[in-house]
């Protein structure tokens, strides 16, 4: 049996692209709304949460795949919560190490990734089904688009909301701030507001 | 016999997993867990220094002292000294109260003769975002500095000598105030009894 390389190539690219607009986690899955809605208040800790759950995808993508041909039925949501528990607690643990002030702010929504959608989904719709090549770069697609929407709402909600980015004032000095972007009902405002523009832009596509 | 075959067949793979995943973690703690602890002393020192700005080093009791920690269990304090050339301008330790989501973990100040609290700080908390975590705002940490170290009372008055809850927070908030209480008394009555500070009855 011979594989086109091409195709093979044309295949990898495909998904990784995939997690970034054609089924983006947020924007078109609508997958883990929780920290989607409470760390995007600024854009430092929805980059960091961003950056943990690309960690864990690719490693519970890569364990679920290397054991895709063990798994029984009835026991793989227990393996696969296993796995992404090991390595969300990996992650924690570095923060409070590492960034123990940012580790902090995000509070309990680290642990919380352990019950995110998007990495259970992953790892029963892809690194469950596939090779370990395919499951990283489903699990970076998906890790980086959620990145990006996470950093765009917050980016949205820190700059109308405090005039700032990464704590930086980039507005002008006469910029009134609208505060409750960084309140909880800026985040669900917000977040509507990207998913019609979205939803606007794909209209237009198709 | 067949059912213990069956169910090492089925379920073998969870327990190696478990075994694996479970030293994986086990290293990385023993790894990280040195640095954990140092921020953790650190940013005690920094809430400590807040809290008594006018102390210049904190030093930890030789002897530590007994207490009974919120749940029941025995539980021997870490007490701190803050001086400042030499002399005693107040008392540090740190509390851990029962949270609406998790455990509440505080810093407590009590001022050089322990009769009346500094200020308290929170250490750990993974209280409600928006409504349990404002038990971390100004306003109602403020009200607790000058107010005796001992049983606090809280009422919905705000008459002096009393502390407000949070609404929207009771839980959260009355946690502080009740762990408060249990640390202050117990504390107090330690170390009047070591001869740390004076007895009430005496001074």
């Amino acid at each position: 049996m011979t594989t086109n390389p091409d195709g093979q190539a044309s295949n990898y690219t495909k998904t990784l692209l995939a997690g970034l607009w054609r089924e983006n986690p947020v924007f078109r899955l609508l997958l883990g709304m929780c920290p989607t809605l409470a760390v995007t208040a600024a854009v430092k800790p929805a980059l960091t949460m961003g950056l943990c759950v690309v960690f864990v995808l690719i490693c519970s993508n890569i364990m679920v795949s290397l054991m895709r041909n063990l798994l029984k039925p009835h026991l793989r949501i227990l393996m696969f919560t296993l796995t992404i528990a090991t390595f969300v607690t990996i992650a924690d643990l570095f923060l409070k190490a590492f960034l123990p002030a940012m580790s902090e702010k995000l509070g309990p929504y680290v642990p919380l990734i352990i019950v995110n959608c998007i990495i259970i989904a992953r790892a029963e719709a892809c690194a469950s089904k596939n090779p370990i090549l395919m499951s990283i770069i489903d699990a970076l697609g998906m890790g980086v688009g959620f990145t990006l929407t996470l950093c765009i709402l917050a980016g949205v909600r820190e700059l109308i909301g405090t005039g700032k980015l990464f704590e930086i004032q980039v507005m002008p000095n006469a910029f009134v701030p609208w505060a409750a972007l960084t309140m909880p009902v800026g985040a669900f405002l917000t977040l509507g507001f990207l998913l019609a523009f979205v939803n606007l832009i794909s209209k237009k596509h198709s | 016999m067949r059912s213990i075959k069956h169910f090492f067949e089925q379920s073998w793979l969870l327990i190696v997993a478990s075994f694996f995943f479970g030293l994986l973690i086990a290293v990385t703690n023993a790894a990280l867990s040195a640095r954990i602890t140092w921020n953790a002393t650190a940013k005690l020192n920094t809430l400590a220094s807040g809290l008594l700005p006018e102390a210049k080093n904190f030093t930890p009791l030789d002897e530590t002292i007994d207490i009974v920690a919120w749940g029941g269990k025995p539980q021997a304090l870490q007490l701190y000294r803050a001086t400042d050339n030499g002399q005693t301008v107040g008392w540090i330790f740190t509390a851990i109260g029962s949270g609406f989501a998790d455990k509440i973990e505080l810093v407590v100040a009590v001022n050089g003769n322990f009769e009346s609290l500094a200020g308290f700080d929170i250490l750990a908390s993974n209280e409600t975002p928006g409504f349990g975590d404002r038990i971390k705002e100004d306003g109602f940490r403020n009200q607790f500095k000058g107010a005796p170290a001992g049983e606090l009372v809280i009422s919905s008055s705000g008459d002096p000598g009393t502390v407000v809850t949070i609404s929207g927070a009771t839980v959260s908030s009355t946690a502080v105030v009740e762990t408060l209480s249990h640390y202050l008394t117990q504390v107090k009555e330690q170390m009047q009894q070591k001869g740390l500070v004076d007895n009430d009855n005496e001074s």
